[in-house]
């Protein structure tokens, strides 16, 4: 008894353990953001500072402001237009089977693991000759058209479960598909609208390589590309650095805090993007 | 005979807005994907350098140059490297992290939240962190050190050309660590529990009871995470590009950094966009296998 007791304690040290190993450069981000210049010299990068104080967020918001709405609104556009694509696509290649739907499915879901270096060079030509570049608008279609492969598969996934007979039933009532959709499927996806906005905000707010290709100016310079900057601009100012990553990791970080399981689940289903 | 012909009046209106909307997807993907692919073999095929477009075909010479290219050497060797270490240290971590939670742990949600989070941070985020960690005159770690006695430890981290490319596997895997964790915990919760039980009858127990039974029938989790973190290991750029920027000298340079910097620094599009197919090549040889293993029964 008292070994077991002895293997437990051993466990939850162990798991403790790497809850620090964690935490521990989170912990010293968000204690540095706070610090004057003063305090990180006279602290150490873990301890928190003697005088707390909101400047070095004050100056990084200053600077982050137009980049985070850009953000917030490409992030919101794209994950809603992603969704109802990807479910549509989803209801089509599992409820309306046609010849080749397989193959168009394999088709579709091979967009979620490309390197996408392998379409940099056009993706920048297109949205320079079609007039989106540097726009808000060249990255909603950009993250739209990317995220549809892994929207699809989730939708899909979801969608299977669903049994025919329900489906032929409607249609011996004479209920068309976009009928079907909007009465029978649609009422019964939350869930995978949820799981899939949770995915696509988390994933498209995180972006960093198109931002960086797609926006040149403050008209369409998403967050993370304008922390980036920080890192030039700001340099060995740690404080302002960190609280620069404090606020474009605030929305990712309370969407994961409060709707973390789903992302858990699209996690599961799908792979990841990166 | 009847029945076609129901059929064929539900081919109304009301049919052809979700086959559009379909359609919408497979063009958007069609384009932005296959004919993004395409357009950048043939930039690769032509002798396009500067910011003026160029298609005149010149065939495989940057692919050849490639071979005596030093840089393009370096960043693959790293890349091979980023695989034949971090993808082992990752899937063995996450497999000890899913053990250790798999023994009725209480708060097991809150753990498993916590080990996941890095995952769900941007890597613009992780990267700046993780510049925090390692700098070398006032970063976390050097000054941890310092406190503890231990100065002899210190170093430069991801300024020491020798280690910089540990250091960079060593936050990737504390960032990859969780979502591994995840996989095989999945993995394991989906065992029947009375194949568990039987094996405990039988005198199974601890170390015996994972090596036996359990590690043995989660080879399709141990798959998915080894192909996902594979293919990380591969295309991953956001991180090392805020982290050292491919530095110091091109000890962390990996193909995308290099991709990207022939293409967008020096504007060497055709070089570029050879250094692109090569990656995306890579990257097929094991998509490929893996989505023909996985879908291959439906």
């Amino acid at each position: 008894m008292r070994f077991l007791r002895f293997k437990r304690v051993i466990l939850y040290i162990l798991l403790i353990f790497f809850v620090i190993v964690t935490l521990l450069p989170l912990w010293a981000g968000i204690m540095t953001a706070f610090k004057t210049e003063a305090d990180l010299i006279y602290t150490t990068p873990l301890q928190p500072p003697l005088s707390p104080t909101m400047e070095p967020l004050e100056t990084t918001f200053l600077i982050m402001q137009r980049p985070l709405l850009n953000s917030l609104i490409f992030t919101l556009i794209a994950t809603i237009l992603s969704c109802f694509l990807g479910s549509i696509a989803g209801y089509t290649l599992t409820k309306i089977k046609f010849k080749g739907s397989n193959t168009v499915f394999l088709g579709l879901i091979i967009g979620i693991f490309i390197p996408y270096q392998a379409v940099l060079v056009p993706l920048v030509m297109t949205m320079v000759s079609w007039g989106l570049y540097n726009t808000v608008w060249g990255l909603i279609l950009t993250h739209t058209a990317y995220g549809i492969p892994i929207c699809t598969l989730l939708f899909r996934s979801f969608y299977v479960g669903i049994p025919d007979s329900l489906i032929n039933a409607a249609k011996t009532d004479g209920a068309g598909t976009w009928i079907i959709y909007r009465r029978i499927i649609l009422p019964l996806s939350l869930l995978p609208f949820v799981v899939a906005s949770v995915f696509q905000f988390t994933s498209i707010w995180n972006d960093f390589l198109f931002g960086l290709v797609l926006s040149r100016g403050e008209e369409a310079m998403p967050a993370s590309v304008a922390l980036a900057n920080l890192k030039g601009g700001f340099v060995a100012m740690w404080n302002l650095q960190m609280a620069g990553t404090l606020w474009y990791t605030l929305p990712a970080l309370i969407v994961y805090l409060i709707l973390g399981k789903y992302l858990i689940k699209g996690f599961m289903t799908g792979a990841v993007k990166g | 005979m009847k029945r076609k012909r129901i059929s064929r009046k539900i081919f109304t209106i009301d049919r052809i807005i979700i086959q559009f909307i379909f359609l919408i997807s497979v063009l958007l993907v069609g384009y932005f994907v296959y004919f993004g692919i395409g357009w950048n073999v043939v930039v690769s095929l032509s002798d396009w350098e500067g910011l003026i477009p160029s298609y005149n075909i010149v065939g495989f010479d940057h692919y050849i140059n490639l071979f005596g290219d030093p840089v393009f050497l370096t960043s693959l060797m790293n890349n091979i490297l980023l695989m034949l270490i971090f993808v082992p240290c990752t899937l063995f971590l996450g497999l000890f992290l899913a053990i250790l939670l798999d023994q009725k742990v209480r708060k097991e949600a809150v753990f498993r939240t916590i080990y996941l989070l890095p995952f769900a941070l941007s890597f613009v985020v992780t990267g700046f962190l993780w510049r925090w960690m390692y700098n070398p005159s006032m970063g976390v770690i050097n000054t941890l050190l310092e406190i503890t006695g231990l100065e002899f430890l210190k170093s430069g981290w991801i300024t020491d050309p020798n280690i910089a490319l540990f250091c960079v596997i060593i936050s990737l895997v504390w960032q990859f660590a969780g979502y591994a964790m995840l996989i095989f915990l999945a993995g394991i919760r989906s065992i029947p529990e009375s194949h568990v039980m039987a094996a405990e009858v039988d005198g199974a127990s601890g170390f015996q009871l994972y090596k036996r039974v359990i590690i043995p029938q989660i080879k399709a989790s141990t798959f998915t995470a080894f192909v996902v973190l594979m293919i990380f290991a591969l295309k991953a750029f956001d991180f090392i590009y805020i982290l050292t920027g491919g530095g110091p000298g091109y000890a962390t340079e990996i193909l995308p950094l290099t991709m990207y910097k022939e293409t967008f620094a020096m504007t060497h599009f055709a070089y570029g966009s050879t250094i692109a197919t090569v990656l995306f090549l890579l990257v097929m040889v094991i998509v490929v296998p893996y989505l023909y293993s996985t879908y291959r029964r439906k």
